[in-house]
């Protein structure tokens, strides 16, 4: 078991192009923590960086209390899941898990021990004697998990491990791996593109972007309290909704004025924006699409007055338990996620109600949060 | 179109059943002769087929193997052969690793110095290569191997370095995770995996080195070491004497292993020419 620190780690390759920018980040013991972040983004070159697959340019990396910047992966006590599962492929399904334990030198009756109870835990005793070709995908992916059991690592790594699998499998492999997690008891390091990954398995999330960490926060305070429009818009399916507006103050309260409309922000977003000064300054706000009602559903009518809006319905979704409507907001497109038994359809008029105390407003120009 | 392509097939199946006459027209020829008395073979009867009269058994097997040193020969064949074609796969499979691996100014410049090796004629280094040959005292059947393997190498470091491209990095990262160092890797994981390539171009580099003249006859020693191609050339006696019978006979017995070891390996000569032509 152990922690893994991160100190001002940079990644610069040998054309100059830095992929890492300054990393900083305590991974503590037992965590699942999940890189995630749009491809080219860092997360899988940082995550190779732990297993010593590529050289840290700058900084220090540690593994528990063993600086590793110069220890070769072997060494390192670390175990690694990769994408295309990088099986053995002329070896059989028992000879895959038991290798690492081989060249430790382990004697035959141990690696036996070992290398079948992982497959008891991961359903692969009827698979010993088989060669990777002869295994679906799933299977594939968890003789990877298991050659990474067998050698109970201080550390596991896993490289995208799911995006090779259908999405049925995807979902499957995913309650396994919290399971596994929760089981073993150690340190975890994830790399996902997918949100929902993230979301479901990670204690905590990093949020990367062109090589910077944007937030590391718990899955739940990710989404609701973003740090920067880019983690707001990265995070959430569908995304966020956004667009630029004006800090108003009239009628006796603080409103964002945007696309020929006007929405009353509540008396706590409104205190902090008189307070930062942002009054007639121009600002981006998102919402997210559960928070956009259809009027009519909207619980507090009164309140939903002075945060409404009319707008034709550009494209109607049903997804089975909801309905996606997508609008037009001046330029930006927005979606709101209503109740299925709505009657919008295409080319209707609808009218829309913003929850305002969800509403998220950033700065325009640094795009960091001002007040959620 | 149904048609159109059985008449393309059936021509197509005609133009190769002649070609494939053809090519095997000598190898028969010689079969047949191989069994017939001397006298038979010397005349007009040499391209009958045996008759009770001319039928000679085995007496001109017999004769081959009993004379002219055919089982040392054989041995020194077998001698040159295994090593030439061991050094070949060991070195040029990990020289492909490298350059596959390791990209860069010495590896690309190496590769394509490997790729131009195959376009060099061997007539055109002969007579320099013996000269360096006998200065570096490797005129004997054990250690001309490391002649075969510069000649060899083009070739087999252009194939396995094909294939190599698309054994997938990660799987080399996982060993080096489970605990490799580099040659464990390259033993224990890119070697097993090579296995394709390796027959395919152990047999295409055995097929050569068997049936190779010129080279040996160039750098051996010629009194003291003969290849069986080197053999065959020595029953010719003299005063323009040949004696046919143990010829054909000592071709025959030539043939016959590089032909099983084709026929056993043929398969992966397909599989190993054509990997790392698209990515797997």
């Amino acid at each position: 078991m152990a922690s893994i620190s991160f100190k001002n780690v940079k990644k610069t390759y040998d054309n100059g192009v830095q992929v890492v920018k300054g990393f900083d980040l305590e991974v503590a013991d037992k965590e699942f923590i999940v890189l995630v972040g749009a491809s080219g983004c860092g997360k899988s070159t940082t995550l190779r960086m732990i297993a010593g697959l590529e050289d840290i340019t700058e900084g220090e990396l540690w593994i528990g209390d063993r600086l590793v910047n110069n220890v070769p992966p072997k060494e390192r006590d670390i175990a690694m899941v990769f994408q295309s599962y990088a099986l053995y492929p002329h070896m059989t399904v028992y000879d895959n898990m038991a290798f690492a334990l081989k060249l430790a030198g382990e004697s035959k009756e141990v690696i036996d021990e070992k290398v079948k109870e992982a497959a008891e835990i991961l359903g692969l005793t009827d698979y010993l004697d088989r060669k990777p070709k002869a295994l679906s995908g799933g299977q594939r992916q968890r003789v990877a998990l298991g050659r990474a059991m067998v050698r109970k690592p201080a550390v596991f790594l896993l490289d995208e491990p799911l995006s090779n699998l259908d999405a049925k499998l995807r979902t499957e492999m995913r309650s396994q791996l919290a399971h596994l997690h929760k089981k073993l008891g150690t340190t975890f390091v994830y790399v996902t593109h997918d949100q929902t990954e993230a979301m479901t398995l990670g204690t905590r999330i990093v949020v990367m972007n062109a090589g910077v960490i944007q937030q590391v926060d718990t899955p739940r305070n990710l989404y609701t309290k973003p740090v920067n429009k880019f983690v707001a818009g990265f995070i959430g399916s569908p995304t966020m909704n956004f667009s630029d507006a004006v800090v108003v103050e009239k009628e006796g309260g603080v409103w964002l004025d945007f696309a020929g409309y006007s929405v009353k922000l509540n008396e706590e977003k409104a205190a902090v924006l008189k307070e930062k000064g942002y009054i007639g300054k121009e600002v981006i706000f998102g919402i997210r699409p559960e928070d956009v009602y259809e009027y009519s559903d909207y619980p507090e009518k009164e309140k939903a007055e002075n945060a409404s809006l009319t707008a034709e319905v550009d494209m109607y979704e049903l997804l089975g338990s909801d309905v996606i409507l997508y609008f037009y907001v001046g330029e930006n497109k927005f979606t709101a996620i209503v109740n299925p038994a709505t009657e919008a359809r295409t080319g209707d008029t609808v009218k829309f109600a913003f929850d305002v105390n969800n509403m998220h407003i950033f700065d325009k120009e640094t795009e960091y949060i001002i007040c959620h | 179109m149904k048609n159109k392509n059985k008449t393309i097939d059936t021509v197509w199946s005609c133009i190769l059943a002649v070609a494939s006459v053809l090519y095997m027209y000598p190898i028969v020829m010689i079969l047949f002769n191989s069994f017939k008395q001397e006298r038979a073979i010397t005349t007009n009867a040499a391209f009958k087929l045996p008759t009770a009269e001319t039928f000679a058994g085995l007496e001109n097997y017999v004769n081959a193997v009993a004379s002219k040193g055919f089982l040392q020969s054989l041995g020194y064949s077998f001698l040159i052969t295994v090593s030439s074609v061991l050094a070949i796969l060991l070195f040029c499979s990990m020289c492909s690793w490298y350059i596959t691996r390791v990209q860069g100014f010495i590896s690309n410049g190496l590769y394509m110095l490997f790729a131009f090796s195959m376009v060099v004629p061997f007539q055109m280094v002969m007579f320099t290569l013996s000269q360096t040959a006998d200065q570096l005292k490797l005129n004997k059947p054990w250690n001309i191997w490391i002649i075969y393997l510069g000649f060899g190498a083009g070739l087999a470091t252009f194939m396995f370095a094909g294939f190599m491209k698309s054994i997938p990095l990660e799987v080399e990262e996982a060993s080096m995770i489970d605990g490799c160092n580099p040659l464990q890797t390259y033993f224990l994981i890119v070697m097993p995996m090579l296995k394709p390539t390796m027959v395919s171009v152990g047999i295409l580099e055995a097929m050569w080195v068997w049936n190779d003249y010129l080279l040996p006859t160039l750098v051996l020693d010629i009194k003291k070491f003969k290849t069986i191609p080197m053999l065959i050339q020595y029953f010719r006696g003299s005063y323009g004497r040949v004696e046919m019978g143990p010829m054909m006979a000592c071709i025959m017995l030539t043939i016959i292993p590089i032909v099983i070891i084709y026929l056993l390996g043929q398969k992966h000569i397909i599989k190993g020419v054509a990997a790392g032509a698209v990515k797997g």
